[in-house]
């Protein structure tokens, strides 16, 4: 054979560029990964608690329809761990706590079942795989989450609990996302029932040890031809094929995978340029903050609590036993979304971590201060620009929709944002990853 | 009857059939988020609003056409 390997830059090292990078090193492209972060990973993140014990500061649970990621998982020989949700729940719903079994919060269940209804209705009325021509798209696409709840839900434990729901299912504030793209989000994800739900749900089960390891074994099989610290500012194209700039380095290649989030996408610099933008002025970045609180063991499970509590006020309006399987530390993972997150984003460190730390004594007075602490403030990252996933408002899926995967030219889409399937989910990044990578000859 | 009634909302909010005045809601995968589905269809149908708890403590077709029937 003499014939020229295929050049590949792969932009990006989370989860969808890195499976990208590997289906084609596989099949013999000479990739290279250019990484603006310092680190692999992307919206994965692990965080080590404690000596050997690893938590998710970004992307954790899973399921099992998410079956790319499931043979990704076994591929690089990791396990995964059922996420815990055994005792009872804890609800801060106004001014007293209250502890329940199970997680059905102290609301009224009829008008949330009204509310389920509504939703499943919209779920099933999108088109997945052509969201814009969805029936009453374009109504649809033109009204927000939030106007929609102002005109369907009456009662107000409805409408207490939409907006939590919301946070929880897809880090929105209602006011950022059309009523399309929330039928949408819930349908890629499995339906409302699927992507709620832990046990036979999307959180059924986490990565043992940390979703982390997976970019971070994919990015030690490449070696160096992973980049870190080269942010990409430029991808021009020519007769001869593609230029990119990144960092101080040009690489000439035959093809280009961008798999960023759109936010950062947008910011390279093409030529020619590209025909419809990545994101419009409408396009919001996912409102996440994540905060660990460590303790020596899940001391709440000695109460007969399971660590999961829902909060009408913030700033943590869930938490989660992600403690490690093996023992050796307890953690309590709380989630800040929606609007909430937007406020509490802009608060220095310091206000961040003693409201967290004051609330949570609030909620659980039986437990101990914590031992450790860690806050990821995923809206305010440079190089992911929000999180879980970018949040389409009004107009977005009709301006942006029927482009999420189409080449340009020689450059060619990944990401979790690019996957009808699972959008916003890890799944769908890998997803998104093994598509971009088939089409490129 | 309001059994065949009951049976017949768990069966659309489950997506299953077969189900009789004994099938455990729960049992079948049921969860909250569906068993307040139930609760909806239920006030619409029979104009009777239960809450989760009762729901819990009476799982099966039969035992919620019994509260359904003491309430209306």
């Amino acid at each position: 054979m003499t014939e020229r390997m295929t050049q590949v830059a792969v932009v990006g090292a989370g989860l969808a560029g890195l499976v990208a990078a590997t289906d084609l090193a596989a099949r013999g492209a000479q990739v290279t990964v250019f990484e603006a972060r310092d680190r692999v990973g992307g919206r994965t993140h692990g965080i080590e608690v404690t000596t050997g014990r690893w938590v998710d500061g970004g992307g954790a649970y899973l399921g099992d329809r998410h079956t790319d990621l499931l043979t990704l998982i076994g591929e690089l020989g990791l396990k995964t761990t059922p996420t815990t949700m055994d005792g009872e729940s804890r609800f801060a719903f106004g001014a007293t706590n209250q502890t329940r079994p199970g997680r059905f919060p102290p609301l009224r269940a009829v008008p949330l079942g009204e509310l389920f209804d509504l939703l499943d209705d919209l779920v099933r009325g999108v088109r997945p795989e052509a969201v814009w021509s969805s029936p009453q798209a374009s109504t649809l696409d033109s009204q927000t989450a939030a106007r929609w709840a102002e005109q369907n839900l009456r009662h107000p434990d409805a409408r207490t609990f939409f907006p939590l729901f919301l946070g929880e299912m897809m880090a929105a504030d209602p006011a950022d996302v059309s009523v399309l793209h929330m039928a949408f989000y819930l349908r890629s994800g499995g339906g409302i029932r699927y992507l709620n739900a832990f046990e036979s749900g999307a959180q059924q089960d986490r990565v043992d040890g940390g979703a982390h390891q997976m970019c971070q074994q994919l990015a030690a099989a490449l070696g160096n031809r992973v980049r870190l610290t080269t942010p990409v500012r430029a991808i021009h194209q020519d007769r001869l094929g593609v230029v990119v700039y990144a960092g101080g380095q040009e690489l000439r290649c035959d093809r280009v995978v961008v798999a960023v989030p759109p936010k950062l996408a947008d910011a390279i610099d093409y030529r020619p340029a590209l025909p419809v933008r990545r994101v419009t002025e409408h396009t919001a970045g996912g409102c996440a903050v994540k905060v660990h609180l460590v303790y020596p063991e899940p001391l709440w499970r000695a109460h007969g609590l399971s660590g999961w509590s829902v909060n009408s006020a913030g700033p943590l309006l869930s938490t989660v036993d992600d403690s490690p399987a093996g023992g050796g530390a307890g953690v309590l993972t709380g989630f800040v979304t929606g609007q909430e997150a937007y406020r509490f984003a802009a608060l220095p460190y310091a206000q961040q971590r003693t409201a967290v730390i004051d609330q949570a004594a609030r909620l659980f007075p039986e437990l101990p201060s914590p031992i450790g602490f860690h806050l990821i403030n995923w809206v305010r990252e440079e190089y992911s620009r929000g999180c879980y996933a970018a949040l389409f408002g009004p107009g977005d899926w009709a301006r942006l929709g029927p482009h999420l995967t189409a080449p340009h030219g020689r450059v060619h889409w990944a990401g979790t944002e690019t996957s009808t399937e699972y959008f916003g989910l890890m799944e769908g990044a890998v997803r998104s990853g093994h598509r971009a990578a088939a089409e490129i000859p | 009857m309001s059994v065949d009634g009951v049976s017949d909302i768990f069966g659309k909010v489950l997506d299953v059939t077969g189900i009789n005045a004994e099938s455990d809601f729960f049992a079948l995968g049921g969860d909250s988020l569906l068993a307040t589905r139930v609760l909806s269809a239920v006030a619409r149908r029979y104009g009777v609003e239960l809450s989760f708890d009762d729901f819990v403590l009476a799982p099966t077709p039969g035992a919620l056409a019994d509260r359904i029937a003491s309430r209306s």
